[in-house]
C-alpha cells in the first residue's frame, strides 16, 4: 500500500489517498475520492534526487508521492521504465563516467576543437570585416599610443620595396601593407592587424638595424597574416569567453574572466611557432638563412634585458627555444 | 530586518495560523549527477540540449522547495525554451557584430533591441510565473505591455539621464509592476514597499562603496594605478608587469566587493522586497542574514575556483537552501482554498532574451 497527496489541478486542496494496483489500472481512494485510472493514461514524472514524484492524469489531477521506494515497487509491478537520462543521472558509476567524458571533451575541445572551429570561422569571415576591425583599431591607437614614424622616408621606402619583393612559398610576392609608426610605450615591436597589415615601430628598426634581420621579423609578422592569426585569436577568445560564462556564469561572472585570460597564452605560443616556421620558409625561398630571425630575436631579447624594448618579448615567450629552433634549420 | 511590516495595519488578520517556513530538501551530491549529465549532453549536442538541461535544473530546484508540506513544480517546455534560446542567440550575435563593426546598422540594431526589450521582459515574467505551480495551481503574470514600456524603458532612460539618482525609484517601480501583477491562481499578489525604503538601502550601498574606496586608498593599493597613469602621461615605456599587477589588483578589488558589499546589499534588498509582498491576505517574511550570505558567497567562490568548477552543484544547492529557507509565509487563513485560473499561452523568447542580455529580474 502506498499513500500520496492527491490534487485535482484546480485548487490547492490536499487529499490524502491510497494508491493500489488493480488489474490494468491504478486505484486511488481516500477523502471523497475514488478513481480508477488505466495505466496507459498515467504519466509518471522522472525521478529527480529525493524530490517527491508526481503521477499525472489526463484531466490535470495528480498524485504526489514522497515514498520513492514504495513507488518504485508499484511502478515495477506495472512494468514502467524510467527514461535513460533519469537512470544515468542517479547511478554513481555513470555519473563518474560522464565526469570523465566531460574532462576528455574539455581537453579535446581546447586542444583541437576550438582552434579548428576558429580556423574555419576565420576562413569564412568576409575580408571586409577584418579591414573594418583593423581600421577601428588603428583609429583608436593612432595619435595616442601610435605616433608618426621618425625613420627617414628613404629608409622606409627601401624596406618597403625589399619586403614586397620577397617571394612567397605559395608563389607570388608579399602583398601586406607596412605601416610605419613610433611608440614610446610599446617600444621595439611589430604587430599584425586582423586584415594582415603590419605595423612596424621605429625602435624595432633601430635596435635590429640590419635590413635582412628586419626583413626576417617582417616575414614572421607576414606569417601571422598568412595564417589569419588575428581573426582566429579573436574568434577563439570569444568562444572561450562564451563557454566560461555558460560554465561558471551562474556562480560569478568575475570568476569566468581570469581563466579566459590565462587560456590565451597557449594559443599565442602556437601562433608564434607557426609564424616562425612561415618566416623560415620565406627566408629560405629567398636565399636567406632562418637564423636571421633568430639574430633579430636575440637583439630584441638583449635590448629587453637592458630595459629597453620590453613589450615585444612579453608577448613572445620562450625566446631561447625559438632561436634554437630557427638556427637548427 | 522587518521593514515590510512597519506601519502597515493588519487589523483583521487572524493570528491563529502558524507561519509556514519554506524548506529546501535538495542535496549537492544528488544534484551533481543531474548537473554533470546536463553538462555532458549540452556539450555533445553543441548546446541544443541546454534547453532540456534548464528544465531539469529548474525542476530539481522547484520540486525540492517545500511549503506547507507540498513542493513547487516547473512546467516549462524544453522546445519553447530552445526556440527562445535560438532567437536570443541571433539577437546577441547581431548585437555583438554591429557593436564591433560599426556601421549604419549599429544604431538600428541597438535601438531595435532596446525597443523590444520591455515587451520581452514582460513575456519573460509571464513565462516564468505561468510555468510555476504549487499544489497544482499555477502562478500568472498579468502586467500590461504599456506599463512594461513605462517601467523598463521610460524609467530606465530617466535613471540614466539623472546619473542613476532615480535608479532606486526605478527599482521600486519594477518590483511593484512585477509583484502587483502577479497572481497565484485567482489570488492577486501585492507589493507594499515605498521608494523611500529603496533609497535608504541604496544610500547605505553608496556609503559602503565610499568607505571601501577610502580604506583601499589608505592601504596604498591605488599607487599601482597612479604610477601607471603617470608613466603613460609622460609617454614613458610601461613595464608590462606593472600593467599586469594593476589589472590583478583591480580584479581582486572587484572580487572583494563581490563577496562583501554585494551580498550584504543583496540580502537587505531581498528582505525588503519579499517582506513587502503579499499573496492575497497572506504575508511573506524574508529574513536573510547578510553575514550568512557573505559566508556562502565567499566559500562558494573559493571552492568553485579550487575545484575548477566541480563544486558548482554544491554551491548552487547551498545558495538555494540559504536563500529559500530565509522565507516564510504568514498565512492569513486556510492555504487549501486557492483556485486555479484560465491557462495562459506564452512562449519563452522573452525569458531567454532577457537572460542572454543579462537582465536579472529573477524572482
Amino acid at each position: 500500500m502506498l499513500t500520496a497527496d492527491y490534487f485535482d489541478g484546480r485548487s490547492t486542496r490536499v487529499r490524502v489517498v491510497r494508491l493500489e494496483v488493480g488489474g490494468e489500472s491504478l486505484l486511488i481512494s481516500g477523502e471523497d475520492i475514488d478513481r480508477r485510472v488505466p495505466f496507459s493514461e498515467v504519466k509518471v514524472d522522472e525521478r529527480l534526487g529525493r524530490a517527491p514524484r508526481r503521477l499525472r492524469f489526463a484531466d490535470g489531477a495528480f498524485c504526489v508521492v514522497s515514498d520513492l521506494n514504495a513507488l518504485d515497487a508499484l511502478l515495477a509491478s506495472i512494468a514502467h521504465h524510467d527514461g535513460w537520462v533519469d537512470r544515468i543521472q542517479r547511478r554513481a558509476r555513470f555519473v563518474l563516467l560522464c565526469l570523465a567524458a566531460c574532462g576528455v571533451l574539455a581537453v579535446a575541445a581546447y586542444k583541437w576543437g576550438l582552434p579548428w572551429a576558429a580556423e574555419i570561422g576565420a576562413a569564412h569571415t568576409p575580408a571586409g570585416i577584418g579591414v573594418k576591425l583593423s581600421d577601428q583599431a588603428l583609429e583608436v591607437l593612432d595619435g595616442k599610443i601610435l605616433l608618426s614614424s621618425r625613420i627617414g622616408e628613404d629608409r622606409r621606402r627601401q624596406l618597403n620595396a625589399k619586403f614586397h619583393a620577397l617571394r612567397l612559398p605559395g608563389g607570388g610576392t608579399e602583398q601586406a601593407e607596412l605601416l610605419f609608426r613610433r611608440s614610446p610605450q610599446l617600444g621595439a615591436n611589430a604587430f599584425t592587424l586582423p586584415d594582415g597589415r603590419i605595423i612596424v615601430l621605429d625602435d624595432l628598426i633601430t635596435i635590429v638595424g640590419d635590413d635582412r634581420q628586419i626583413l626576417a621579423t617582417l616575414a614572421h609578422e607576414a606569417g601571422h597574416g598568412h595564417g589569419n592569426h588575428g581573426m582566429r585569436m579573436l574568434l577563439q577568445n570569444s568562444l572561450v569567453g562564451a563557454f566560461l560564462a555558460f560554465y561558471v556564469g551562474d556562480i560569478s561572472n568575475l570568476l569566468a574572466i581570469a581563466p579566459a585570460t590565462l587560456m590565451q597564452a597557449r594559443y599565442s605560443r602556437d601562433f608564434e611557432a607557426q609564424a616562425d616556421d612561415y618566416a623560415a620558409a620565406v627566408l629560405r625561398l629567398n636565399g636567406m638563412s632562418p637564423g636571421l630571425l633568430a639574430d633579430a630575436l636575440d637583439k630584441l631579447a638583449k635590448s629587453h634585458r637592458e630595459g629597453a624594448g620590453a613589450a615585444y618579448l612579453s608577448s613572445h615567450p620562450a625566446t631561447d627555444a625559438r632561436m634554437h629552433h630557427l638556427r637548427s634549420q | 530586518m522587518d521593514q515590510g511590516t512597519e506601519g502597515e495595519s493588519h487589523g483583521g488578520s487572524p493570528s491563529a495560523v502558524a507561519p509556514e517556513p519554506v524548506r529546501f530538501t535538495g542535496s549537492g551530491a544528488e544534484y551533481f549527477g543531474i548537473w554533470i549529465v546536463n553538462l555532458l549532453l549540452t556539450i555533445v549536442t553543441i548546446g541544443i540540449y541546454s534547453a532540456w538541461a534548464k528544465v531539469r535544473r529548474l525542476q530539481y530546484f522547484y520540486r525540492h522547495t517545500e511549503l506547507a508540506g507540498s513542493s513547487f513544480d516547473f512546467h516549462g517546455s524544453p522546445i519553447k525554451i530552445l526556440i527562445g534560446r535560438l532567437v536570443a542567440l541571433a539577437m546577441l550575435i547581431a548585437y555583438n557584430y554591429t557593436v564591433r563593426i560599426q556601421s549604419v546598422w549599429t544604431l538600428a540594431v541597438v535601438g531595435g533591441i532596446a525597443l523590444i526589450m520591455p515587451w520581452m521582459l514582460r513575456n519573460s515574467l509571464r513565462f516564468r510565473l505561468y510555468n510555476t505551480s504549487w499544489r497544482g495551481v499555477r502562478f500568472h503574470f498579468r502586467g500590461s505591455v504599456a506599463r512594461a514600456y513605462r517601467v523598463f524603458l521610460l524609467y530606465g532612460i530617466l535613471s540614466l539621464i539623472t546619473l542613476y539618482i532615480l535608479a532606486p525609484f526605478m527599482h521600486q517601480r519594477v518590483k511593484a509592476y512585477q509583484h502587483n501583477n502577479s497572481w497565484f491562481g485567482q489570488t492577486r499578489c501585492s507589493f507594499h514597499a515605498r521608494a523611500g525604503q529603496f533609497y535608504k538601502l541604496y544610500l547605505l550601498l553608496a556609503a559602503a562603496m565610499v568607505a571601501f574606496v577610502i580604506v583601499v586608498g589608505y592601504s596604498g593599493v591605488f599607487g599601482a594605478f597612479a604610477a601607471l597613469a603617470e608613466a603613460q602621461k609622460h609617454g614613458q615605456r610601461v613595464n608590462p608587469y606593472a600593467t599586469f599587477r594593476a589589472l590583478a589588483i583591480l580584479y581582486g578589488l572587484l572580487i572583494t566587493i563581490g563577496v562583501s558589499i554585494g551580498p550584504v546589499f543583496h540580502a537587505l534588498i531581498t528582505n525588503l522586497i519579499w517582506s513587502s509582498t503579499r499573496v492575497g491576505e497572506h504575508r511573506i517574511e524574508c529574513n536573510m542574514s547578510p553575514l550568512g550570505l557573505i559566508w556562502i558567497s565567499f566559500s562558494n567562490l573559493v571552492l568553485v575556483a579550487v575545484t575548477l568548477g566541480l563544486f558548482i552543484p554544491w554551491a548552487s544547492v547551498r545558495m538555494a537552501r540559504f536563500q529559500l529557507e530565509a522565507v516564510r509565509l504568514i498565512p492569513a487563513g486556510d492555504l487549501q482554498q486557492f483556485v486555479d485560473a484560465e491557462p495562459d499561452q506564452v512562449g519563452a523568447v522573452g525569458e531567454e532574451a532577457a537572460s542572454a542580455f543579462d537582465f536579472d529580474i529573477s524572482l
